[in-house]
């Protein structure tokens, strides 16, 4: 009986603190199996876009989620490739979907003025043939 | 630390507000089903378990979630809106340290000393020291308290900051409990525990004997031994014996170690452990005006117009933090305290009163600013659940700023509720706790001054003073 009693106390236990943690890790990679990259939205000087450098094959579907992880409104737009999330508010995310059709180096932008450093918050998107 | 002094009248026959007998109980434990539940093991451990499931999500949105943004964060929004306002306006206020009897972050601590979770095993493990007699009072919670709140324009706003508090304290809670005896942690250290033991001198329940008579024939006292059925107090009281709430961490042990079901649940009236001259002393006191001046602080930096002073709270520059630092240590630790010895000092000299000390006047006097005080911290909730409480429905659907919709919630938007009303609620509030602090007051001076025409005479610069700093609180909210 008292082993009974050890073993749940130790399942709940483990529950109670890993169980969040593993619950949450297994949730989240379930969700973005599809996504190609994730990219955090910062001003410059708390640290940019992260990454700010992706490389990508060419005619591949890619997905993109841009998290606004900072306190101030932030934007994302590809422009060369058409692609423009809007504003995204502090907090919330976008999910970007296309295909690009020609190789080369694309910039993003933020495309919103964030801060005084606004025009340094970019990073490229590099394309490459197969 | 205690201040003992003459009364000349019996407590058990006062009335609050004129109305409701203060000696008025009712033993919730009474209902057979709750009793069952206090006295099983398992309860409070459950929710312990449950709400340490809670923290490990807290800690994580510290980390995984929007890093820096403060009202779409679960660990913010959960810790400084929800659980903030259920504490202050809720579980003080009316169920005494009840979150005490299920917080998870001394239980890693607790576990590591007994060795079992649900079980019993009253040989506990550690150092098991006695905590030093000096320290033992409420000045390092008043202290550790006041430091918390210099980074309280971060912890707002900044998720990692509320990681690495609620991470440090539950460090703190575990290293202490490896050195120190049972809940020693708990008594004399965490910061969040000094203004509920203070404050829940105003709640409507408590844990008390239900007969004195038969813990006095009792002579194993198990309730502080502990037995098999569990733990000796682990909060080092003297439960067969004590009389306030203030270091009563509601465990609910007593309950299963009494062999004579003698442990009583009680809904009473509130602020009646306010008139309980046992253990008053000046760190007690100073809990009292720190938790006025934070009050006062915290709607200054965060509601008011001010703008620089809350660019100091919030760090902008050091120089400005500094200047906070400074401006809320000194508001706090010497004017507030400053102006109430000399209102103790003037209503000692007009009562006439020469034989009762400056020092005993002012301790026993301080315990009236309670309800203004808890008063004012309540309306000051109201302040942000209004305008920002719903904000916990998004956070609950998408805990981590991830994406996440578990509860089909995720999309609602910021809704103010309410706000037309803050003010009103705000004054009434205010109101309340002024007419509770008076009619505390007035009992106080009885109590402290021994006759009823000297206590009069003693009570009206009390009742100046509280007047104009219910004044000050409305016109800061309301103004």
């Amino acid at each position: 009986m008292s082993i009974i009693k050890t073993v749940i106390s130790a399942i709940l236990l483990l529950v109670c603190t890993v169980g969040p943690i593993v619950a949450t890790l297994v949730y989240e990679s379930s969700r973005t199996r599809d996504l190609t990259a994730e990219i955090l939205a910062r001003t410059p000087e708390k640290g940019n876009f992260s990454p700010r450098y992706l490389k990508v094959a060419l005619g591949e579907k890619i997905k993109l989620r841009v998290r606004n992880v900072d306190t101030v409104v932030h934007g994302f737009a590809i422009p060369a490739l058409g692609v423009d999330a809007g504003e995204i508010k502090a907090g919330h995310y976008a999910i970007l979907e296309f295909t690009p059709e020609k190789p080369g180096k694309y910039d993003y932008y933020c495309t919103t003025w964030c801060s005084e450093f606004h025009l340094q918050m970019r990073g490229v998107l590099e394309v490459t043939a197969r | 630390m205690s201040e003992q002094n003459s009364n000349n009248q019996n407590d058990n026959d006062q009335k609050m507000l004129g109305i409701i007998p203060l000696n008025w109980r009712f033993d919730l434990a009474s209902i057979p089903i709750i009793r069952w539940m206090l006295k099983q093991r398992w309860f409070p451990m459950i929710i312990i378990l449950a709400n340490m499931f809670l923290f490990m999500v807290i800690l994580m949105s510290g980390v995984i979630g929007g890093f820096s943004s403060g009202n779409y964060s679960f660990g913010v929004m959960f810790v400084w809106i929800l659980w903030w306002v259920v504490l202050m306006m809720l579980l003080v206020p009316v169920l005494s340290r009840t979150w005490c009897m299920i917080c998870p972050l001394p239980s890693f601590g607790e576990w590591l000393q007994r060795m079992k979770i649900f079980g019993v095993n009253n040989k506990l493990g550690g150092l098991n020291i006695k905590w030093p007699k000096k320290l033992s009072n409420m000045w390092i919670m008043n202290i550790l308290f006041l430091i918390t709140t210099f980074f309280s324009g971060f912890f707002t706003v900044k998720p990692l900051a509320t990681f690495f508090l609620l991470g440090g304290i539950i460090v703190l809670g575990i290293l202490l409990s490896m050195v120190f005896e049972k809940r020693s942690f708990c008594l004399y250290v965490c910061p969040v525990s000094g203004f509920q033991g203070l404050y829940s001198n105003m709640a409507m329940t408590e844990i008390r004997v239900k007969d004195p008579a038969i813990c006095a024939k009792h002579k194993k006292k198990t309730c502080v031994t502990g037995n098999k059925k569990g733990y000796g107090c682990p909060w080092l009281l003297q439960p067969h014996s004590f009389k306030r709430n203030t270091y009563c961490g509601m465990c609910l042990e007593c309950f299963k170690t009494c062999p004579f079901d003698n442990m009583a649940f009680n809904i009473r009236p509130p602020g009646t452990d306010l008139l309980v001259n046992e253990q008053r002393g000046l760190d007690e006191a100073w809990k009292n005006f720190i938790m006025l001046a934070i009050a006062v602080m915290f709607y200054v930096a965060m509601m008011g117009p001010w703008g620089t002073l809350k660019n100091w709270v919030r760090g902008e520059t050091l120089a400005g933090w500094l200047k906070f630092i400074t401006l809320h240590t000194t508001f706090g630790l010497v004017a507030i305290p400053g102006t109430f010895l000399i209102t103790s000092w003037v209503s000692k000299l007009v009562s006439g009163a020469k034989d009762i000390a400056l020092r005993t006047v002012f301790i026993n006097l301080s315990y009236c600013l309670i309800p203004m005080g808890m008063a004012a911290w309540i309306a000051f909730s109201f302040g942000f659940l209004l305008p920002n409480g719903s904000y916990i429905l998004h956070i609950l659907s998408d805990p981590f700023a991830l994406g996440w919709d578990l509860f089909g919630t995720a999309n609602i938007p910021w809704t103010p509720v309410g706000t037309g009303w803050l003010v009103p609620i705000q004054f009434a509030v205010l109101f309340g706790g002024y007419i509770i602090s008076v009619d505390f007051g007035y009992k106080l001076c009885l109590q402290t001054y021994g006759d009823t025409a000297v206590a009069k005479r003693g009570f009206i610069p009390l009742l100046v003073l509280l007047t104009l700093v219910t004044v000050a609180f409305g016109w800061l909210y309301g103004g």
